[in-house]
């Protein structure tokens, strides 16, 4: 065993659920701090209800998260959310610096000027993630990768040390797939903690380090080859196959996001 | 006609004085409501929202007779009965919201007819339709203050909540928005906005004064800030013009307003440099 650094998000007992739907099953689980870790299960097996867990935003039907080791709503500061590239309109009028100043929105409250250490946090962030001199360009105007620097850009800017990304290779092409790669290597590199839902059990593997694997309940927790062993995954997936008759295919490639 | 006579000789007349003021003021608010039910797509239920304002309107001058406070409260009782009962018949049944609220608003809209058509003979039901210039007292002209400051507050104090809500609404919610107070507040100024213009605009007019200004500006503009600059400008512009026009030639107010922002918005599909058709024709901006 190698020596554990200390855990920064925690699960005991966690269960969810949406009326009669259970999305999240008695999940214990702990991510320690500065790892990459992806999470991982078949459609519907709760990947990003985690993450929403994580936020606080999840009413939960029993058990509890707690990040560092306070709850949810009072770590905010420390996290940093990434939305689904496709959950927002790209012809919206609106430039990619405009997007990464949404970074300090919630450090600002609602009639905070934004001052010079404001500015020089998103100027950093768009430095770091290599689009300062795309600052201007209205943002349908960029590709796929581009945007989802932008979004990466703007958790930066938040200034949290915890990264939860909900499927961040989606769409991207084999390009965008791999710069993202470098980016995820190199902020845990950093320190930065990462917690990513993703379907591709492939790029799981070459990107991340430590994975989640769920269908409801928690299938595998560890480092990311012990969890990704055929046993497990045939234990996660399969029984959806079943359930619904859906010819999922089991390493997700190709999946339709 | 000299510039005298189009520009001058109107304001001579209070009820013009009237209009025109009560226009700007409404112009102000709708330019900027107007963006975001733009870029929410929210068109159509804004335009379904304003026809199921009438049965609150009427029932409203059956019972108090010509308050503008029973007016408004009756529209806005109605606009959110349409709204809220649509979310609960889509939570509750089979429906989706778009039908519910397409199926409510029609309903709503046949009983405000079938209210006004019981109506003392004086009252005209184009009026409330189409919008009439004359008919604006000066309490309507408080009310369109009032309802321009506090949606003109609002953007100005709510900006960054609205920019949020409207752009990306689940990263507003990860970060501690509060998104269905943030739409919720949205929908009630929409209603009072409505409300407000329906004396000068009509109620099945109203809200092209919202809507097209907001869909022209976003054919300009590629930032939030200057779509809703230019969108309370041209709802200025349009809103004026269309008075004047509706004076000279004997038009109903409502009528004239939306064919001037009509021909703006035209305008501007045709020949916006970056989005605009005549580019798109000629291969210029990839999609």
């Amino acid at each position: 065993m190698d020596q554990s650094p200390p855990t920064i998000i925690r699960f005991s007992g966690v269960s969810v659920r949406y009326g009669r739907l259970t999305a999240l099953r008695d999940v214990s689980l702990e991510v320690p701090c500065g790892s990459s870790t992806a999470v991982l299960g078949p459609n519907g097996a709760g990947k990003s209800t985690l993450l929403r867990t994580v936020l606080g935003w999840q009413p939960l039907a029993s058990g509890s998260v707690s990040i560092g080791d306070a709850h949810p709503h009072h770590a905010r500061p420390r996290l940093a959310y990434v939305p689904q590239r496709q959950s927002v309109d790209w012809d919206f009028p609106i430039t990619v610096r405009g997007v990464v100043d949404q970074g300090r929105y919630p450090s600002l409250g609602i009639l905070g000027r934004a001052g010079a250490a404001d500015r020089d946090l998103v100027d950093a962030a768009m430095q770091e993630l290599g689009i300062l001199d795309l600052a201007d360009r209205q943002i349908r105007l960029l590709s796929g990768g581009q945007q989802q620097r932008v979004f990466l850009a703007r958790a930066v800017a938040q200034g949290g040390d915890i990264f939860l990304l909900d499927e961040p290779f989606s769409g991207l092409d084999l390009f965008g797939a791999e710069e993202l790669t470098h980016i995820l290597r190199a902020w845990s590199e950093q320190g930065r903690t990462v917690l990513a839902a993703v379907h591709d059990l492939t790029l799981a593997r070459s990107c991340f380090s430590r994975g989640v694997l769920l269908d409801t309940g928690l299938v595998a927790d560890g480092p990311i080859e012990q969890v990704l062993s055929p046993a497990n995954i045939d234990a996660a997936f399969r029984r959806g196959r079943c359930v619904h008759g859906r010819a999922e295919s089991a390493a997700g490639v190709g999946d339709a996001p | 006609m000299s510039l005298h006579d189009l520009l001058v000789v109107p304001l001579g007349y209070e009820f013009m004085r009237r209009g025109l003021l009560s226009a700007a003021l409404l112009g102000v608010s709708g330019g900027l409501l107007g963006c975001v039910l733009v870029l929410r797509r929210l068109a159509l239920m804004g335009d379904a929202l304003s026809h199921s304002l009438l049965p609150g309107v009427a029932a409203a001058w059956l019972l108090f007779g010509t308050s503008t406070t029973a007016l408004f409260f009756g529209g806005l009782v109605a606009g959110l009965l349409t709204a809220l009962g649509s979310a609960l018949l889509s939570r509750l049944t089979r429906v989706k919201e778009d039908a519910a609220f397409g199926s409510l608003f029609i309903v709503f809209f046949g009983l405000g007819v079938a209210l006004i058509s019981k109506l003392p003979t004086r009252l005209n039901l184009s009026d409330f339709l189409f919008g009439n210039v004359l008919g604006v007292g000066p309490s309507d002209l408080w009310l369109a203050g009032l309802v321009s400051l506090v949606t003109v507050a609002a953007f100005v104090v709510f900006f960054r909540s609205i920019l949020l809500e409207t752009f990306d609404p689940v990263f507003h919610r990860a970060t501690g928005g509060r998104g269905g107070l943030v739409h919720l507040g949205f929908l009630t100024l929409t209603v009072l906005n409505l409300v407000a213009a329906m004396q000068t605009m009509g109620i099945v007019l109203a809200l092209g004064l919202f809507l097209l200004p907001a869909v022209s500006a976003y054919l300009w503009c590629d930032r939030f800030l200057s779509m809703l600059l230019v969108s309370v400008a041209l709802a200025l512009f349009g809103s004026m013009l269309g008075i004047l026009i509706s004076f000279h030639a004997g038009l109903a107010s409502g009528a004239a307003v939306v064919l001037c922002l009509g021909v703006i918005f035209i305008g501007s599909a045709l020949l916006s440099p970056r989005h605009g058709a005549l580019r798109a024709l000629r291969g210029g901006y990839a999609r």
